[in-house]
């Protein structure tokens, strides 16, 4: 892999702040400018000259695949501690705003969300498109572009009306030459990244019964990690483990149900006494109710190389109407780690027992080493959908640090003898049949699958937020299969202070927001978090955004052709370049606020930027700067 | 948590809302699903009525002969069953358009379609935008074989004087148009005085 040119500035002053120093700096909430009126702002108030936060032991980062070069992204989150950073430098707080759109490429799928992310290796593009879930190689050494070859794997269409929410895919995983993604009817396939090939496929699922699958593998050391989407369909949930090379079925983990399908035994040490016992899968619901309780697993795996442990979260509780269901219901709206190899239970945690919101638990779960209290803590982070950010030690899963990252009004807080949520009584749903109003979060929660992003550099996440409030209505409800099990009615409406999203900077460490950028539209994207300490998002009006790690300044932004739910990704092209690939198709969970004036239409366009100067001239013959690159006069093709 | 004080009341996630059902199929323990139900001898409607060509002096069918064929049969499901112009024996019964109201609650419909019929999982069934077909006929068909992005196929589990009552509701919601205009439904033509919520229609007037 080419090495690019050092644009390292070099009158950069690295100056060495303890973590309290921070803290202090971060006192003061950025005044950001909103999307109406956004360019390039300036950042008043904001700190001057650059900072570096100690140097962050921060594991995740380092977690590569075998054979990933710095500018290669061979999964969702680039790392398996998921923390979506890239190493790239190119790209800084000083030039950023000189990005502009190197190339595009179409998917052809507009009538579904775009939620994934590009993955990038061997000078090739991945993606993979929303239901019918083709495939796409694009070869990145040919001008704008070029398509390598198309899969076509043509999913049963049953699939897109069992969907709860858009007929979504979140990506795939690169694995010793094989693509490797979920189809919507519940296959899981292994495509060959050179050829297209289909290599194997395997049903996990009947389709027909109200199961789906949209997450991202996670593939490590031979098997391949895929769950189940379905809250809302009375699924019980899972986590498969396959064979990466077969496609082989190794073992399902359930996420309720006795202590044999929860694959729990001696090894199961939950920190909290109240997640302690036998088969609490089923013991803590009504007689069968587990059945139909949901607890899939539609949301990120991370993997703990030195442990050799995955970790995971667990959906919302099914049906939503709780009254139908009393008990803590086990182990749903919880976190999973578990035995990457056999994949037996070692700790368990339940954000939201006895789940009355939706607040499913499915958010991806960083794993970072973080300086605590004097000493280094092994810890996961979870920014749940509930609205608190809780960072666990994941070695036992006690909870470290539980506390709000946006507006929550439904707990006072997180006990710290039990972990458990202090509800407003207020904010309960049962006993249903009444309208409970104004709980906040709404079922999409403070901020819901769009991945957070975590920099070693500044030893911050960066989280896409969410403020939108529900009045809710539990409604009695029967399991019919193939039929949503759900058994509630809802309205949503924007939060306190009429901003219904915002991108934040967090210390997962103290609890602390360091900054923040209000925005006049949802916040459903992802976040990119690079070496160069420009930080990306994007909006679901469309606005696609460079921000100052440390600062939270808008460096740059750019209006995209539709709403931004993906997140994106950086990679190293064939020129030793950096690039920014985004996805801008609005959809999913962000529909909620269709009705909202200037909501964009869909779209299925992914977006690749460079700054200016490192633009092909052959993808713009007539841009300023072009080298070289004279235009054929025969076949038109440059 | 028993935080609520619900004493245990265990409900198994099944409410059987309407006994005939149970006895019919309907509504079934958790091992099963709605699914394998005998139709038996119930698949056709009384009203069915058989489609007739007009003399055809050019060759060519005439005009009308083509919408004969329900959309939904076009695109390759189900069969022609049902002629889309015959009318809901159960249209304007208040009775029945209560107890539709009811079905489409407790067999889950709401839960896609939305409890105000505005969507959600699927499609707005109080617009005039109907993939096949709007017509009373239309949505029994579709209700009764199901279609292919996900709506079950109902059939096989709720006998027809039922799917009636439920197209019987959808109509008193707005969302169909009459039966006599199935036609014009299908071709896009119909006027701001055909149909009960007229909400797509504004100043269109199709007058034939």
């Amino acid at each position: 892999m080419m090495r690019p040119a050092a644009l390292h500035a070099p009158s950069r002053a690295l100056v060495l702040a303890s973590i309290v120093l921070l803290a202090a700096c971060g006192t003061r909430d950025y005044q950001g400018r909103t999307a109406s009126a956004a360019t390039v702002a300036t950042a008043s108030g904001a700190v001057d000259g650059e900072l570096a936060a100690p140097a962050v032991a921060a594991r995740g980062a380092a977690w590569l695949p075998p054979n990933a070069g710095d500018g290669d992204w061979l999964m969702p989150s680039r790392d398996y501690g998921g923390t979506r950073y890239s190493p790239l430098t190119e790209i800084t707080t000083a030039n950023a705003g000189q990005l502009q759109l190197a190339w595009t490429f179409d998917d052809g799928e507009s009538h579904y969300g775009h939620e994934m992310t590009p993955l990038v290796a061997n000078n090739t593009m991945y993606i993979v498109s929303p239901f019918p879930n083709r495939a796409f190689a694009i070869d990145l050494t040919k001008p704008g572009g070029q398509l390598k070859w198309t899969f076509e794997p043509n999913p049963s269409p049953i699939a897109i009306g069992k969907a709860c929410c858009d007929a979504v895919n979140r990506g795939a995983a690169l694995y010793e030459g094989k693509l490797i993604y979920n189809l919507l009817d519940d296959h899981t396939v292994a495509v060959d990244a050179a050829t297209g090939k289909e290599l194997w496929r395997t049903k996990l699922a009947n389709v027909e019964d109200g199961t789906t699958m949209t997450m991202a593998p996670m593939v490590v050391d031979g098997k391949v990690y895929v769950g189940n989407s379905g809250g809302e369909m009375g699924v019980a949930g899972w986590l498969a483990a396959l064979d990466a090379n077969t496609g082989k079925v190794l073992w399902h983990a359930y996420s309720v149900g006795p202590d044999t399908l929860v694959r729990i035994d001696s090894q199961f040490k939950p920190f909290y006494s109240w997640m302690r016992g036998k088969d609490l899968g089923v013991r803590t619901w009504p007689a069968n109710s587990w059945k139909h309780g949901a607890g899939a697993v539609w949301g990120w795996v991370t993997y703990d190389p030195d442990l050799k442990q995955i970790f995971y979260g667990t959906s919302n509780t099914g049906p939503w109407n709780a009254d139908q269901r009393p008990g803590l219901n086990l182990w749903t709206s919880g976190v999973f780690a578990r035995n990457a190899s056999d994949g037996m239970a070692r700790w368990a945690y339940v954000f939201t027992p006895h789940n009355e919101w939706d607040y499913d638990g499915v958010n991806e779960n960083v794993l970072v080493d973080l300086p605590m209290g004097g000493q280094t803590r092994k810890v996961m982070v979870q920014f749940n959908r509930n609205g608190f950010a809780y960072t666990i030690d994941r070695l036992t899963g006690e909870v470290l640090v539980a506390k709000p990252f946006g507006h929550e009004n439904w707990a006072t807080g997180i006990d710290p003898k039990t972990a458990m949520p202090i509800v407003v009584p207020e904010k309960h749903t049962v006993p249903a049949g009444r309208w409970v109003r104004d709980i906040c979060p709404a079922d999409i929660g403070v901020k819901d699958f769009e991945p957070v992003a975590f920099s070693p550099k500044t030893a911050l996440f960066y989280v896409p937020v969410q403020n939108v409030c529900m009045d809710y209505k539990g409604r009695e409800v029967g399991f019919i299969a193939g039929t949503p099990y759900w058994g509630a009615q809802m309205t949503r409406h924007t939060g306190p202070g009429g901003h219904p999203g915002s991108f934040i900077a967090f210390d997962a460490a103290t609890g602390t927001k360091r900054w923040e950028i209000p925005e006049d539209f949802l916040v459903y994207s992802g976040a990119l978090a690079t070496a160069g300490d420009v930080v990306f998002y994007g909006t679901v009006e469309g606005w696609f955004r460079a921000v100052d790690a440390r600062t939270g300044k808008i460096l740059w932004s750019r209006k995209l052709g539709s709403g931004i739910i993906s997140a994106p990704m950086a990679y190293r092209g064939p020129d030793g370049h950096e690039y920014v690939a985004v996805a801008a198709g609005v959809g999913g969970g962000a529909m909620t606020q269709a009705s909202q004036k200037g909501f964009p239409a869909r779209g299925s366009t992914y977006y690749v930027f460079a700054l200016g100067q490192n633009i092909p001239a052959a993808s713009s013959p007539s841009a300023p700067g072009g080298t070289g690159a004279e235009p054929k006069k025969e076949g038109g093709k440059p | 948590m028993s935080a609520h004080g619900r004493n245990g009341r265990a409900r198994a996630g099944i409410v059987c809302a309407l006994a005939t059902l149970v006895a019919l199929g309907g509504c079934r323990g958790d091992s099963q699903d709605v699914r394998g139900a005998a139709v038996g001898d119930r698949t056709l409607p009384q009203q069915q009525t058989k489609v007739v060509l007009a003399a055809d002096t050019t060759g060519l069918p005439n005009e009308g002969a083509l919408a004969h064929v329900a959309i939904g049969d076009l695109a390759g499901i189900g069969n022609n069953t049902l002629d889309a112009k015959v009318a809901n024996p159960y249209a304007n019964d208040m009775a029945a358009i209560k107890a539709g109201h009811e079905l489409f609650v407790n067999m889950n419909c709401a839960a896609c379609h939305g409890y105000d019929l505005k969507g959600g999982m699927g499609p707005d069934l109080t617009d005039t935008y109907w993939r096949y077909g709007g017509s009373p006929a239309d949505i029994y068909k579709s209700i009764f074989e199901g279609r292919p992005e996900g709506m079950p196929a109902w059939g096989r589990s709720i006998p027809p004087e039922y799917i009636w009552k439920i197209v019987a509701y959808i109509q008193a919601k707005g969302g169909a148009y009459p039966a006599a205009l199935a036609d014009r439904g299908r071709q896009g033509d119909l006027g701001d005085d055909d149909t009960t919520s007229g909400s797509t229609l504004k100043g269109r007037n199709n007058v034939h």
